[in-house]
């Protein structure tokens, strides 16, 4: 492709100032809302720009987010949770990911079909099994019984990554390592893993992610409102009686070291994607 | 399927006869068993009395008076003298009332005359089924068992006759087609033209197979670069004009007016019957019709497999495409008229339940009997080489922690969930539950120690103990779900399509060399995607929501505007299936495009630059470009993402849990959860469950076959 001329920029750049309004709409819509500080309800006219500017809605969901902690506790609890649901996921899944990528044995296709089954089950799918068997174990509404409940979403997803990732270190740096007397643990955590690393870290941000923004199967399970989650008091905030502003600035607080990420890694993050890949 | 009959020896000669034989018996028989069970329809007291007229007439025999007796003349004459001369040897019954067609099915008709009048309906509908099995003995038992073939193939309905009619006319025109493919004047196309003329005057819906030939007309003359085609059909269709007025006597005294007066009658019923208003259903409510079987009379269809059949003719659809186009085109043009035809009564399917069997015994030969081969072959295949056991205990050792990990949390739920599905395990029976209840009573029941229960889902239940209630739930969701599953496949269908266009252009516009803002733009369109799910269904909702949000309030701010009638349309959108879809799709394409972007660009630079300069060197222009190059070379890399994409649309929960669409429009992931947490049905929900998970892995088997084409292309 040559260079663009002048009309094809022009043109270019409107289709593009096009899509950037319709990305920004509903993003506009959501701040206009929490920098709102005349609201006391819903909003009951239409206003396109803050009537007051106000930071009021961010100052009271940080000290009281209408649950019993404050924002940070409730920060606290989800990166425990969602830390603890990634780091289990990739502890528990790292060396069957390794085997599945490496050996040939029997059943291996049939367990990379169960892995896949795994990974396309909608959560609600375990809820009440998993519900039952924490209440037996007398977990169910710790903050580590949580950690379960996401570890069991995440953990097939993130074995089928970690597989493709070490899939993608190329065979013959281990087969140098052999020949230099390098046991196959050595080579493994020598050579492969560091290798491995970055797309393993683009599957547990993804792990970690889907815990961290997980609330309606977590309100079943948590009793205590000390554990309860940044999501969670974010739905909490929902429903058209209580202030919009503030329900609006807490999932703008929660999200933005989300973004943040999102922003910074995002190579790394559509090449993790395109390398969990259904080669199979 | 497609058979040389040259090549046939003996023996399967005479099992092609036995098998025909077989199916158009259990047509047959399952239709004159519906013919002795179902109740009295709408419409059936109308047709027979139209029959009664005729065969009057007929009595005396004054066959001038056909000219003028029509009763119900929206629709045309054919299928009513059929049903006048098979009463007319009977003794007269008294006259049935004139009603309007909304009225309630009448209590009783006159007998024998309305039995006579079922089973030669019934005739007409087990013939069509001998036609096609004649072509495929599956396709023809697959039609045989349709519930909604059966149902209308056995009432006193228009059905029976164009059914077999046009089923004909495309037979008769496939074989009037010579080894080119280009047809060609002779007995057979005659033939067609006859059929063509009698389907028209049976009902005039039917005779959309005169636009299928005509469509496969002009793609033939268009492939061959030849006019002949198109002349000859042209005579086609004029003969079967001819025929279509030859067997209509009605039409004959005054041609022109009786027929625009029988038309019009129906674009006015769409628009104004109150039946047609009331029913209140949405655009795709043909497909709906399509995913399950006959849901009003329990107990007359004995096997009720149209979700089946129906999975299978999509599974089966790319190879109709390939073998036989006419059929395929058959599909094609009467979904899309279902899908714009504004009236959605269930008995406009059975134009498309022909094609639809045949597709149906294409999916079984691809997704059923040729992976069985493969797999026996490979089998054999592997036996030969020794397995590698010693893999496996090193193996084995690094399976471990995962293996236990997983089995426990993941897989041994997902079991738990399936036995639960066998109970009726609530928020009544929860203490049982936690005590082991669930295991306990499905194995009572799998081991026949108790017979399944009746499920009582009555909130004053008194059942503290959890009971097996046996596949009651899963026939349940499998039966009363059709709604559901359809809407779940378009909705995931259509939001990956539109998030791919949309993905793909905007990642073409940033490919652009030299673009400024570059960067900016990418980081900006990122944010949906970095945007937690529910957190963007949230900002969506300040926009969209009923009440409060942007579109009902500039209502209510500047008062009833009525120059903005797109406001009002945008903030009532949860009345309308149609404006729910829509804005559904909206807010699914915003939340995923970004994603095909990402993998777009990403794909984009793995094109060689001199690819781009060979082809322009050769003046590609852009839309060429795109097809021939840049697709091509970029759909390996996108598919995966697309299969991701598909799934995680039909296990979308946030949007719609955030959004509120009215029942029946959601994803089975969100009904589940409502079924545990508002009504404490937990088994229902596992029933919910398992069914979505069936579904789901029968999607990634078929994108596996489909994408295994891409096989040895390495990602990224």
């Amino acid at each position: 492709m040559s260079k663009l001329s002048f009309r094809k920029q022009i043109l270019s750049q409107l289709a593009l100032v096009l899509i950037g309004a319709f990305v920004l709409l509903p993003i506009w819509a959501l701040l206009n809302i929490s920098f709102d500080g005349a609201l006391k309800g819903a909003p009951v006219e239409l206003r396109l720009f803050p009537e007051e500017f106000s930071l009021a809605a961010y100052i009271r969901v940080w000290t009281d987010p209408a649950q019993s902690l404050n924002f940070l506790g409730l920060l606290r609890n989800s990166l425990t949770i969602s830390l603890g649901a990634a780091l289990l996921s990739v502890i528990f899944g790292m060396t069957a990911a390794y085997a599945f990528a490496r050996f040939r044995f029997p059943g291996q296709r049939g367990g990379l079909f169960a892995l896949l089954v795994g990974t396309l089950l909608p959560p609600v799918a375990l809820m009440t099994p998993l519900y039952i068997l924490l209440s037996q174990l007398g977990i169910r509404a710790t903050l580590f019984g949580l950690i379960v409940v996401y570890t069991s979403f995440t953990m097939p997803f993130v074995i089928w990554n970690m597989r493709s990732a070490f899939q993608a270190v190329a065979k013959e740096l281990e087969e140098a390592a052999f020949l230099d007397g390098a046991t196959l643990f050595a080579s493994f955590w020598r050579i492969t893993l560091p290798l491995a690393l970055p797309s393993i870290g683009v599957a547990a941000l993804i792990a970690f992610i889907v815990s961290y923004t997980e609330f309606a199967i977590g309100w079943l399970f948590v009793e205590t409102s000390s554990n309860v989650t940044l999501a969670m008091a974010v739905s909490g905030l929902m429903g058209t009686s209580r202030a919009w502003s503030n329900m609006a600035a807490l999932s703008v607080l929660m999200s933005i070291p989300v973004v943040i990420l999102f922003i910074l890694l995002r190579r790394y993050l559509i090449s993790g994607l395109l390398i969990g890949a259904l080669e199979d | 399927m497609k058979v040389d009959k040259s090549e046939l020896t003996l023996y399967s000669r005479i099992f092609y006869l036995l098998a025909v034989c077989a199916v158009v018996a259990l047509a047959g028989r399952l239709r004159l068993r519906a013919v002795d069970r179902l109740p009295i329809d709408y419409d059936e007291d109308d047709y027979l009395r139209s029959a009664q007229l005729i065969a009057a007439e007929i009595q005396e025999q004054n066959w001038a008076g056909l000219q003028e007796t029509n009763y119900r003349q929206e629709h045309p004459q054919l299928v009513k003298i059929a049903y006048g001369l098979a009463i007319a040897p009977l003794d007269r019954a008294s006259l049935i009332p004139d009603q309007p067609t909304s009225a309630s099915p009448a209590p009783r008709l006159p007998e024998p005359h309305y039995q006579i009048a079922r089973k030669l309906s019934a005739l007409f509908g087990s013939l069509e089924v001998l036609a096609l099995a004649v072509l495929n003995p599956l396709a023809g038992l697959f039609l045989s068992i349709h519930t909604f073939t059966i149902k209308y193939h056995s009432q006193i309905m228009l059905e029976g006759l164009p059914s077999l009619t046009s089923a004909l006319t495309v037979i008769f025109y496939m074989r009037a087609k010579n080894k080119l493919g280009m047809p060609i004047p002779n007995l057979w196309l005659l033939g067609s033209a006859l059929f063509l003329g009698l389907t028209a005057s049976g009902k005039y819906l039917f005779a959309i197979v005169g636009i299928v030939i005509l469509a496969d007309g002009l793609i033939t003359a268009f492939h061959k670069r030849s006019w002949s085609p198109v002349v000859i059909l042209l005579g086609w269709g004029l003969l079967s004009l001819v025929f279509f007025f030859a067997s209509s006597p009605y039409l004959w005294p005054d041609p022109i007016f009786r027929l625009k007066e029988s038309l019009l009658f129906h674009r006015q019923y769409a628009s104004t019957a109150q039946e047609v208003q009331a029913a209140g259903m949405p655009p795709w409510q043909p497909f709906i019709w399509l995913f399950g079987s006959v849901p009003w009379h329990p107990g007359v269809f004995t096997v009720c497999l149209d979700l089946i059949i129906t999975v299978f003719a999509l599974l089966g659809f790319r190879s109709l495409w390939r073998e036989r186009r006419l059929f395929a085109l058959w599909i094609i043009i009467a979904l899309a008229f279902l899908l714009i035809w504004p009236t959605k009564w269930p008995q406009y399917i059975l134009i498309l339940t022909f094609p639809w069997s045949l597709s149906a015994s294409y999916g079984i030969r691809d997704s059923v009997w040729k992976p069985l081969i493969a797999w026996r072959g490979a089998y054999k295949q592997k036996t030969k080489m020794p397995a590698s056991y010693s893999n496996l205990w090193r193996a084995a050792l690094m399976l471990l922690p995962a293996g236990l990990a997983i089995t426990a949390i993941t897989f041994y739920p997902l079991f738990f969930q399936g036995a639960m599905a066998f109970t009726d395990f609530s928020a009544q029976s929860l203490r049982d539950g936690l005590n082991g209840g669930i295991w306990r009573e499905f194995f009572r029941g799998i081991s026949m120690q108790v017979p399944p229960s009746e499920i009582d889902i009555s909130p004053f239940a008194s059942n503290q103990a959890v009971r097996y209630v046996g596949l009651a739930w899963l026939e349940g969701v499998y039966a009363r779900t059709p709604d559901l599953v359809f809407f779940n496949l378009m909705w995931a269908m259509l939001a990956v399509l539109l998030q791919i266009g949309l993905g793909i252009g905007t990642a073409l516009l940033l490919s652009q060399n030299k673009l400024r803002l570059k960067q900016f733009w990418m980081v900006l369109f990122i944010l949906p995607w970095a945007i937690p799910e529910f957190v963007g269904a949230l900002s969506w909702l300040q926009i969209l929501h009923p009440q409060n949000g942007w579109f009902a309030l500039s209502g209510r701010s500047f008062g009833e505007i009525p120059g903005n009638p797109f406001a009002a349309a945008v903030a009532t959108w949860q009345s309308n299936p149609l404006s729910v879809l829509l804005v559904l799709l909206v807010v699914g394409v915003w939340m995923g495009f970004p994603v095909m972007m990402l993998a777009t660009i990403a794909g984009l630079k793995t094109i060689p630059r001199d690819i781009y300069d060979a082809a322009a060197m050769d003046g590609a222009s852009g839309w060429a470009l795109f097809w021939q190059i840049i697709w091509p070379m970029v759909l390996p890399l996108l598919a995966p993402v697309i299969i991701l994409r598909m799934i995680t649309a039909f296990n979308q929960f946030y949007l719609f849990y955030v959004l509120n669409p009215p029942f029946g429009m959601a994803t089975f992931s969100l009904v589940s959860y409502f079924y545990v947490k508002e009504i404490g049905l937990y088994s229902a929900s596992a029933a919910l469950n398992i069914f979505n998970i069936l579904i789901l892995i029968v999607m990634l088997l078929y994108f596996n076959r489909v994408s295994g084409a891409n096989k040895g292309v390495q990602y990224v």
